[in-house]
């Protein structure tokens, strides 16, 4: 028992420096982390355009090709960039 | 009925239900300063510095797990058991890069008003009763540092480490002996 004593004195002085405490941003920073991300005004007409300028690309790129070959060629790039996206979503959720 | 009154189970229901933002702000706002006590006994003090980051992280995980979470515990004991295991998980990432302190860093700490030596072989001890604890089990050093360091209560030990209070008393007893068997090897006395 006497050692069970000394042994707490002995660790009430080896732990008697300050505990961290939390910060008052730590709630704000969690909710912005878990808050879906939504594209500004801007980046949405910035994305707007860049698919349909993508699009006006593609078809005029496969302009001498039938229209069931220029459907699978366009199908199969978006298939490719909507993967890429949740993946890329995916390493940045840290799963 | 504020969302403040309203029990866990329903904040949870909200969340998984309607994904609603401000209930799951309230668990949050609940559970944030336990979390962060569990996170910061498991870190302990060389790693303290992480504990918001990791406290972070617990969150965003129940967030993103909320779906599977299917009751069978209570939710606190849940939470608690992600933050456990998260925190683990911190510590063990960072243990790659545990900051050494030599003598030489000791000495300059040691205070001018009193006998140096004294003071310095105090310090000695201090450290190997730190470095003593690294070695016992999980459990054990999160509840030492609860007790010691955070000044917990122990019903609030019971609930984040999801033991009994004599479960809790018996940690720290048999902590205290190993601590004392280990010191005694590297020469000091309690």
């Amino acid at each position: 028992m006497h050692d069970d004593d000394a042994m707490d004195r002995l660790l009430r002085g080896a732990m008697a420096a300050e505990a961290p405490r939390l910060s008052h941003a730590f709630e704000t920073a969690v909710m912005r982390r878990v808050r879906p991300r939504r594209l500004s005004a801007r980046g949405r007409v910035t994305m707007v355009v860049y698919a349909a300028v993508a699009l006006a690309l593609s078809v005029w790129s496969m302009r001498g090709l039938d229209l069931r070959t220029m459907a699978v060629g366009v199908t199969a790039g978006l298939a490719i960039a909507a993967g890429a996206s949740a993946y890329v979503r995916r390493l940045a959720s840290g799963d | 009925m504020p969302y403040a009154e309203r029990p866990d189970e329903w904040l949870v229901a909200r969340c998984r239900e309607a994904a609603d933002e401000a209930a799951f702000a309230e668990l949050v706002t609940r559970y944030r300063g336990p979390v962060f006590r569990l996170v910061v006994s498991i870190l302990g003090q060389a790693f303290a510095a992480d504990a918001e980051d990791v406290a972070q992280d617990v969150m965003v995980r129940i967030h993103q797990a909320l779906p599977t979470f299917r009751g069978d515990a209570k939710f606190g004991t849940w939470v608690y058991r992600i933050a456990f295991n998260q925190a683990l998980n911190a510590k063990a990432r960072a243990r790659f890069r545990v900051p050494h302190v030599g003598d030489e860093a000791l000495e300059q700490a040691v205070s001018r008003d009193r006998d140096p030596h004294e003071r310095l072989q105090e310090t000695r001890r201090d450290r190997a009763v730190v470095d003593c604890m690294n070695d016992l089990p999980e459990v054990y050093q999160s509840a030492l540092r609860l007790h010691y360091w955070l000044g917990a209560s122990m019903s609030e030990i019971a609930t984040l480490l999801d033991v009994p209070e004599n479960t809790v008393k018996s940690y720290l007893h048999r902590a205290r002996r190993l601590l004392s068997v280990m010191l005694a090897e590297r020469g000091f006395h309690a």
